[in-house]
């Protein structure tokens, strides 16, 4: 074997030298903003260039949850006309600084994709949109996994995430983020609700068994729960975990049938929560007595659209929502028309959330005039506002970015009581801000910087 | 020529000469060019950067992939134990040690040799359908696990979060920066594919492909050698994990997940199985079908998926490979047959008796 001699020359080594440096630095002449000025040294999409800014929609569209996720995209494209050209919440939020012409003269587009409620195919999407279509904000998503998963990219991006529909309390709890906020309540919120009104209504001495979608939610509403009826006196048998998306609830069904409990609690949501309920109800566990009792059904998080999936299986049934289409007030009035008047029905929890989510990020940027995320977040941070659909004001707290409002108890309709196919819900009572409203201190968690965390 | 081939160190592309290392030199040049360009035409097809980043990681799954399934024959359904567990362990590294990349990378190595080491050894004592059944077993453990009896240290369907940045030597590993380290790593690991290919190691492992009873008999020992490859396409495997969690400092349970050693099988098949190129075509193709084409196609885009496999598999069963070769074919141009393993063995037999 002969391998031919060769000296490099001086010009050779020095060609190839250059050649290297060269490679080394090509990364810095591409990374967005590598010598931008200003507080932080990358920023998301700032600054927000040409007559139009973009906002992405990342949203269940398959899976689980796929109902919530269309008709979150409906609240959202919603939202984007009403800043567009007013209408609206625009005519009830107090206070406000949209003009119904776009945000900071910029008109708004949006763009969506398929969150598959997996926390991967989350940040995949957000990635996507942030990346490719250079969305100033991104909003959407119907389950705690992919919030908090979204919010962690916001902070690492710097693009600003306004949760959807996330109930969990570690989104504005452990897992909380400069860069995210959250309109909707949460299980801490609920169980505050639920618990007195099923001592009144159960008595003081119940036993429950609790099914529980296997995912941080999932636990976290069991938690909440747990604390909250055991407050009241009540004890916990069980807590049985379940897979997400599960079709089969039998197994799990007949262990709470062989417990000594006589209080289902389902820790369900969406398409779970309409097989779980559905089921159960198959079983006879409405039916039933057991330890000299009637047996009784909790479904902590209602939905309208779960109460159209589960149908008469739920009548009596109590459980709290973040909000109600049925709600007379303004705000609630004024988004219910406009949804309604497109789309011809009204819409869900999940849909009002991110429509409102939407609006009041745009309003913030207004406030702060500028799309620059630290500005926007500080405008959130701490703000009072009226007329979103609720009787009373709603605040963003400053410390962990959880928004409070009245939260309502609901229960099931009876066939004979519905006004409306959709009117499944009764509301039984509304729990004023003050109720639900818990010290900061309850969860431990960090919010992060005001700069991205690169 | 055959004398010195006998007598001297076994290195078959030295021995067919200058002109097949100038070609090897060509080849990787000319795929170095269009990996390390990547951020500038991706984008005009409607990808960006995050997406560039992804496909190295699955490239890199998918060569290592094909080590074994093309080169070897061994269809693995248990590859995400790999990638899940090399992914986990840099995902604790960041989170409770240190940011630094290099030490991940080590411990994320380490992490993938104990485990291949233990799913080989077990799984190839058998061969065919029931060394794919007892990979996908092994994997399904690891995923069944990490949700149950380890869901405190895997986080459950949460996953593993982190605040990490990444660094390497105290520089933030973010944006491009993690581009070019996994193409580099893409190109290094294609160059050792193409090595191995074409090795006499990577000749074994063919001729076991075609005939490992005939090897047996020769004396060869075949499941040292299927050991070898299932160990190296781990590594590979590992690797794409590692530099999975580097681009997002984030670890998935879907990561252990039986759908991620479906997705890598997926590549290779529609990307055309032991070209080395294929299954890089495949892993291009697929994320890019995942992240752009899904948001221009809405709700169905799995269903145009499962069309397309349907479509590629029925009819052309070498992948878009075989498909290159047609238009190149059609076009007026010779198309040098794929060589089969066993013409090949013609000159290399000598040297494999040396070895066995």
């Amino acid at each position: 074997m002969k391998f031919t001699k060769r000296n490099a020359s001086r010009r050779q080594v020095l060609k190839g030298g250059a050649a290297v440096a060269g490679a080394l630095a090509t990364p810095h002449f591409f990374v967005k903003n590598a010598w931008a000025q200003g507080e932080c040294a990358t920023l998301g999409n700032f600054p927000v260039e040409g007559p139009e800014v973009v906002f992405g929609f990342s949203v269940p569209k398959t899976g689980a949850y796929a109902d919530e996720g269309a008709d979150e995209l409906r609240a959202q494209e919603l939202a984007v006309e009403h800043i567009n050209n007013g209408g609206g919440i625009l005519n009830t939020l107090q206070p406000l600084s949209l003009t119904g012409q776009g945000v900071l003269g910029k008109k708004v587009t949006y763009v969506s994709g398929d969150d598959q409620t997996n926390p991967d195919a989350t940040r995949q999407v957000a990635r996507r949109m942030i990346e490719r279509d250079g969305v100033i904000m991104f909003n959407g998503g119907s389950s705690s996994a992919t919030a908090v998963a979204a919010q962690s990219l916001a902070q690492e991006l710097g693009v600003v995430f306004m949760n959807g529909l996330t109930h969990a309390n570690e989104t504005t709890g452990k897992d909380r983020r400069r860069y995210g906020f959250r309109q909707f309540f949460n299980t801490h919120m609920t169980g505050l609700a639920l618990g007195p009104v099923l001592a009144e209504n159960y008595g003081t001495d119940r036993a429950a068994f609790h099914l529980t979608a296997d995912y941080n939610w999932g636990h976290s509403m069991s938690g909440s729960i747990k604390d909250a009826t055991e407050g009241e006196g009540w004890s916990t048998i069980n807590r049985v975990s379940t897979p997400l998306g599960a079709t089969d609830y039998s197994q799990f069904l007949t262990a709470f049938l062989n417990s000594d409990a006589d209080v289902l609690v389902l820790n369900h949501y969406g398409n779970d929560m309409v097989n779980s309920v559905t089921q159960a109800v198959q079983f006879g566990v409405r039916d039933m007595q057991k330890n000299g009792r009637q047996v009784e059904l909790v479904v902590p998080l209602y939905s309208r659209l779960m109460a159209q999936g589960a149908g008469d299986n739920i009548e009596g049934v109590f459980g709290t929502t973040n909000w109600n289409w049925s709600l007379d007030n303004p705000g609630a009035k004024a988004f219910v028309d406009s949804f309604t008047d497109k789309y011809g029905f009204p819409p869900s929890q999940a849909a009002h959330t991110c429509y409102v989510q939407v609006i009041l990020y745009a309003d913030a940027c207004e406030r702060a005039g500028t799309f620059y995320a630290p500005e926007v977040i500080r405008a959130l941070e701490g703000h009072e506002y009226e007329g979103d659909g609720y009787n009373s004001a709603s605040l963003y707290r400053a410390e962990d970015h959880q928004s409070f409002h009245d939260v309502f108890l609901v229960r099931g309709k009876s066939a004979s009581e519905r006004a409306s196919e959709f009117d499944l819900l009764q509301i039984v009572s509304e729990v004023p801000r003050s109720t639900v409203e818990y010290p900061v201190d309850t969860f431990e968690g960090e919010l992060g910087d005001y700069c991205p965390t690169a | 020529m055959s004398t010195e081939t006998v007598s001297g160190p076994v290195r078959p592309a030295a021995a067919t000469g200058t002109r097949s290392m100038g070609r090897e030199a060509l080849i990787l040049l000319v795929f170095s060019a269009i990996v390390l360009s990547m951020p500038f035409w991706l984008p005009l097809l409607g990808g960006y950067e995050g997406l560039a980043t992804k496909i190295m990681v699955w490239a890199i799954f998918a060569v290592g992939f094909d080590i074994l399934l093309g080169f070897t024959g061994l269809l693995s359904f248990g590859h995400a134990a790999f990638f899940g567990g090399a992914a986990y362990v840099t995902g604790y590294v960041f989170r409770d040690h240190t940011s630094e990349i290099i030490v991940a990378f080590i411990a994320s190595q380490l992490g993938v040799l104990v485990l291949a080491a233990a799913i080989g050894f077990l799984s190839l004592r058998r061969t065919g359908i029931y060394f794919s059944i007892l990979t996908l077993a092994f994997a399904e453990m690891m995923f069944a696990a990490a949700l149950a009896i380890f869901a405190p240290f895997t986080g459950g369907y949460d996953g593993l979060t982190m605040r990490t940045t990444p660094t390497l030597f105290g520089m933030p590993m973010q944006g491009l920066y993690v581009f070019y380290m996994g193409a580099i790593m893409l190109i290094f690991g294609f160059a050792v594919a193409r090595m191995i290919k074409n090795s006499a190691f990577g000749l074994m492992l063919r001729s076991i492909k075609e005939n490992p009873m005939r090897l047996q008999y020769t004396g060869v020992n075949v499941w040292a050698y299927k050991m070898a490859a299932f160990m190296i396409s781990a590594h590979f495997a590992g690797v794409a994990g590692f530099l999975m969690v580097v681009y997002e400092p984030y670890v998935a349970t879907k990561f252990l997940h039986w759908s991620t050693s479906g997705e890598v099988v997926i590549m290779s098949v529609i990307g055309g199985v032991g070209t080395l190129f294929g299954p890089i075509i495949g892993a291009g193709f697929l994320m890019y079908f995942e992240n752009v084409v899904q948001a221009a196609i809405g709700e169905q885009w799995k269903l145009v998926l499962g069309l397309v496999f349907v479509l590629v598999v029925i009819f052309l069963p070498g992948g878009f490979v075989q498909l290159g070769a047609m238009i190149w074919r059609a076009t007026g141009h010779k198309v040098r047959e794929r060589r089969h393993n066993v013409p090949d063995m013609e000159p290399d037999t000598q040297r494999e008796r040396n070895l066995g």
